[in-house]
């Protein structure tokens, strides 16, 4: 039996493989050079960058251990696009796979300013970060509302011709219209989930453990969180969605795709395991063969068609 | 010192391996602490003192298997190297993964990335450094002294802990004179220890007390320890003897990509943060921004 088809499209973009690396995990990509063949992987997502750099978060902590999880509070520190563009991005491509910036701001008119800056570059797509949740401005703020999300969504539409992906928060009541509106403002792809607001005390010094207070819960803890969301945004875009949250082995990206999603996000996982990507896709291309599934989008939602 | 070296050799991140480290030796000490060897000989063969490993404590081969605790690595500080191609860790088991790394046996094989972070700088002009190092800040003493010691400098030790408990080595307390650590003692370091609890003073004020032999500018201070030691020692010393501080902080990826372990350090007239993991540990004490940074 020849090799199973794993190829899709993300608008324009063509990808190799649904395996990519989430955005804020892997910095801007030079960090990890050398750990694993990130080249093999069907993209690359890069640390959220605004217009300006920014200094995120107070420090100490910015990040706890809880269980099969983690949550943070960076706050979008980021060196801003000009310098992404200049210092990063060139190193980036070397990995040889799509790379995809991801970009936030305060105001539509920012995220647009980003990407028009992305539009000549050599970014094989746009994810706009509208779900952080450890800003004050921007970030979640857009996404947790449809109209707000799709203000963004389309100012950066009229700013490139690059495929946008919108990326959600799972911290609102109905994640199903935020998406819906992400798509008619000219989205290409929705991904989702961001982290899960979160908290936690330090009881000793009864005190947040995080300086900024709260943060957001990422790992394998929210997996089955993630799921259900995918679940409920695929059923009502007809654009491809980016399923992740907690995914740490293939069986879990399998669990995606077979709720909805055409792709995945690895996440958490790479700080344990910076390999894990790659093993992802093995096991996926194992499971396709020992399943005699020849194109695994024939798999995207099918164990959900009867619900 | 050979006139062609550079003026300051500096063990810095170049290239992060990660490797399947074999335990040769597990051992557990008095108090809670815990030496573990790992046979890894390309991270024997590149780190430099102040450089660390980061360690998946569960087993590698059930690293497809996502764990309930300890789902990130734990940042370990190299102890000392041992030859051939081994490196030494002294743990304060304390949380989850220590525990899980202090139950290792011998042939058990770990999952370690490294080495990580830019270690401790040598500058071959001077001829005395003192190493300041103080509770969990001692596990890394061996590997400086002996790197130092090796290079022909003559090396002061001058370390505390809050009792000998908190001690990775064995203290003699002699009847006539002071505290020591015999083992740092044995690679070639003068040795002043300090307890809370049987001293009853604090290392930094060992420091001041003897602030007038490290006048000359043949002498540097290498200090790993709590920050409130870190930040007196910057005080007591005034910029008028070059100190490098080694710092910690909570860490994700251990390789500077998740912003997690930043410090604060000056920029211009303000300050950027820098990560503790790939920038650090090591700082220059005039590069912190002390008045920011949590103590």
């Amino acid at each position: 039996m020849s090799a199973p088809d794993l190829t899709l499209r993300i608008g324009a973009m063509t990808m190799n493989n649904p395996v990519m690396v989430a955005s804020g995990i892997f910095g801007y990509g030079d960090e990890f050079m050398g750990l694993a063949d990130y080249g093999e992987l069907g993209a690359l997502v890069l640390k959220t960058v605004t217009k300006e750099p920014r200094a995120g978060n107070p420090p100490a902590a910015r990040t706890a251990e809880t269980p099969a999880g983690m949550v943070n509070a960076i706050g979008l520190e980021n060196i801003g696009i000009e310098a992404l563009l200049r210092e990063k991005l060139p190193v980036a491509l070397t990995y040889g796979t799509n790379i995809v910036a991801s970009i936030a701001g305060d105001t539509p008119d920012e995220f647009a300013q980003c990407a028009r800056l992305l539009d000549s570059s050599a970014v094989a797509a746009i994810e706009i970060n509208i779900s952080c949740p450890n800003v004050k401005k921007g970030g979640m703020a857009f996404g947790v509302d449809a109209e707000a999300s799709s203000e963004v969504v389309s100012a950066v539409r009229a700013a490139t011709s690059k495929p946008i992906i919108a990326k959600l928060t799972p911290n609102v009541t109905d994640i199903a219209p935020i998406a819906k509106a992400c798509q008619r403002a000219g989205a290409d792809a929705i991904s989702l989930v961001n982290t899960f607001a979160a908290m936690v005390i330090d009881v000793e010094r009864q005190q947040p453990l995080l300086a900024a207070g709260t943060g957001g819960l990422s790992g394998p803890a929210i997996r089955p969180a993630a799921v259900y969301r995918v679940w409920q945004v695929a059923k009502a875009v007809r654009i491809p969605v980016i399923g992740m949250g907690g995914i740490w082995n293939a069986n879990d990206a399998l669990e995606f795709i077979l709720a909805g999603a055409t792709a995945v996000m690895l996440g958490t996982v790479l700080y344990a395991d910076p390999a894990a990507g790659n093993r992802v896709l093995a096991g996926i291309r194992d499971y396709c063969e020992r399943r005699g599934v020849t194109r695994l989008s024939d798999l995207i939602g099918a164990a959900v068609t009867q619900l | 010192m050979s006139g062609d070296q550079p003026p300051r050799e500096a063990k810095s991140q170049s290239q992060v391996h990660r490797v399947l480290a074999e335990v040769v030796e597990s051992e557990r000490l008095p108090g809670d602490h815990h030496r573990l060897v790992l046979h890894a000989p390309i991270i024997a063969q590149q780190a430099g003192p102040g450089q660390f490993l980061h360690i998946w404590c569960h087993p590698p081969d059930e690293i497809d298997r996502p764990p309930c605790a300890a789902i990130l690595r734990r940042p370990y500080s190299i102890s000392r190297l041992r030859s051939p191609g081994k490196v030494e860790l002294l743990l304060r088991v304390r949380g989850v993964g220590g525990r899980m790394l202090a139950a290792k046996s011998p042939g058990d094989k770990l999952d370690i990335l490294g080495p990580l972070g830019s270690g401790f700088r040598y500058d071959p002009s001077l001829r005395t450094v003192v190493v300041v190092a103080g509770g969990s800040g001692l596990a890394p003493v061996p590997f400086i002294v002996e790197y130092l010691t090796g290079r022909g400098a003559r090396v002061l030790c001058l370390a505390g802990a809050k009792d000998d408990e908190a001690v990775p080595f064995g203290v003699a307390r002699p009847h006539s004179g002071r505290a020591t650590l015999p083992e740092i003692e044995a690679l070639g370091a003068e040795v002043t220890f300090v307890s809370e609890a049987v001293e009853g003073i604090l290392i930094t004020q060992v420091v001041e007390l003897r602030l007038a032999e490290f006048g000359d500018e043949a002498t540097g201070m290498l200090a790993i320890g709590p920050r409130a030691m870190l930040k007196r020692l910057n005080e007591v010393t005034d910029a008028h003897i070059p100190l490098q501080v080694s710092l910690e902080e909570r860490m994700a990826c251990g390789v500077g990509a998740c912003r997690s372990c930043v410090v604060p350090v000056r920029s211009g007239d303000g300050h950027q943060y820098k990560t503790v993991c790939r920038d650090g540990p090591v700082f220059d004490a005039g590069e912190i921004a002390w008045e920011l940074l949590d103590t």
